[in-house]
């Protein structure tokens, strides 16, 4: 606890919870990182499932760097609006299991991405079960991770 | 507008919207989702028209269309839901109008893509570049959608509306 309570007191939190520019900063980002990452992996698993027939599997590879441009804009801007209020998110269990949910489904997408690097060696030319199963599984992570996400907002679970 | 926004307030859109705590998160989940897979094919469509991933057959990513417009139908109707529980303070920011601007702006640039582009690439291969016009309505369909994400996630903060 001493942690968070030490990471709530750097600047960066105070810079995040005080100033006026810095709280509505970190959040849209937040907001057009999460756009960018879920959006794309959604495409990409809506593809693996079936959907989008005509774009070839090796775009989607060529689509996933784009999707981590995302994520790595929403590990900086949420690592910022986890600073700010540390304490509190630390021990709040709708935040963490909405944290939980977002890198489960950046997993996912760090499974598919080898598997798609292969995808000229598929049999039939079709994605494989396991990885539509993984593709499933990755839309439902996100679409968990957003409504947990929102639910920080107005729910709080303490531990 | 005023007894517009009066009557709004006495509608059963605005019971539903006020009258349960799950009301706006559900419409808040629903509203993010619809703008995840909106900008996701977005991005997809438009870096192809602006001439990046070419491997990706020009009417394939035509299949991608559909998506886009009923996640932007459910963003329509979920924002919506937001303005009928709450109006004035809607109608009162600023941040909110800019939004709405950009998304007008989004809309003629897509007529600009369906009148003016769209015929072009019709003649093209599936793994040709795209003529300038169609970089240009990419670039601006790209500018215009982050903006009304920006303007709609900055909606708090901005404005201080009538509500």
């Amino acid at each position: 606890m001493a942690f968070f309570a030490w990471l709530e007191a750097s600047k960066l939190a105070e810079w995040v919870r005080m100033s006026t520019e810095g709280y509505p900063t970190v959040i849209t980002l937040h907001a057009i990182g999460m756009a960018i990452m879920v959006g794309l992996c959604v495409i990409v698993d809506l593809r693996l499932l079936g959907r989008f027939e005509g774009i070839p599997y090796e775009a989607l590879s060529r689509l996933l760097p784009v999707a981590w441009v995302g994520f790595l804009i929403n590990t900086l801007s949420g690592s910022g609006l986890f600073v700010a209020q540390a304490t509190m998110f630390a021990t709040d269990l709708m935040f963490i299991a909405k944290i939980v949910l977002v890198f489960a489904g950046a997993a996912t997408a760090g499974i598919l991405q080898p598997e798609l690097a292969k995808a000229s060696t598929w049999p039939g030319g079709k994605p494989p079960a396991r990885v539509r199963n993984v593709a499933a599984i990755g839309i439902a992570f996100w679409l968990c991770a957003i409504v947990t996400g929102r639910l920080t907002a107005y729910i709080m679970l303490p531990i | 507008m005023n007894h517009v926004y009066d009557w709004m307030l006495t509608t059963w859109i605005n019971k539903v919207v006020l009258g349960y705590p799950w009301s706006w998160p559900t419409l808040e989940s629903l509203h993010f989702l619809g703008l995840c897979v909106l900008m996701g094919a977005l991005l997809v469509m438009d870096l192809r028209l602006i001439g990046f991933q070419r491997t990706i057959p020009l009417k394939a990513v035509h299949s991608l269309m559909p998506w886009a417009i009923c996640a932007f139908a459910l963003n329509l109707l979920t924002g919506l839901g937001f303005f009928f529980g709450d109006p004035y303070n809607y109608a009162g920011n600023w941040s909110f109008w800019a939004k709405m601007s950009l998304v007008v702006l989004a809309g003629l640039n897509f007529l600009l893509y369906f009148f003016a582009v769209e015929p072009k690439l019709l003649r093209l291969g599936p793994h040709d570049a795209t003529p300038a016009v169609a970089k240009v309505v990419g670039v601006l369909s790209l500018t215009f959608w982050f903006g009304v994400l920006a303007f709609g996630r900055l909606l708090p903060y901005l404005g201080t509306g009538g509500g």
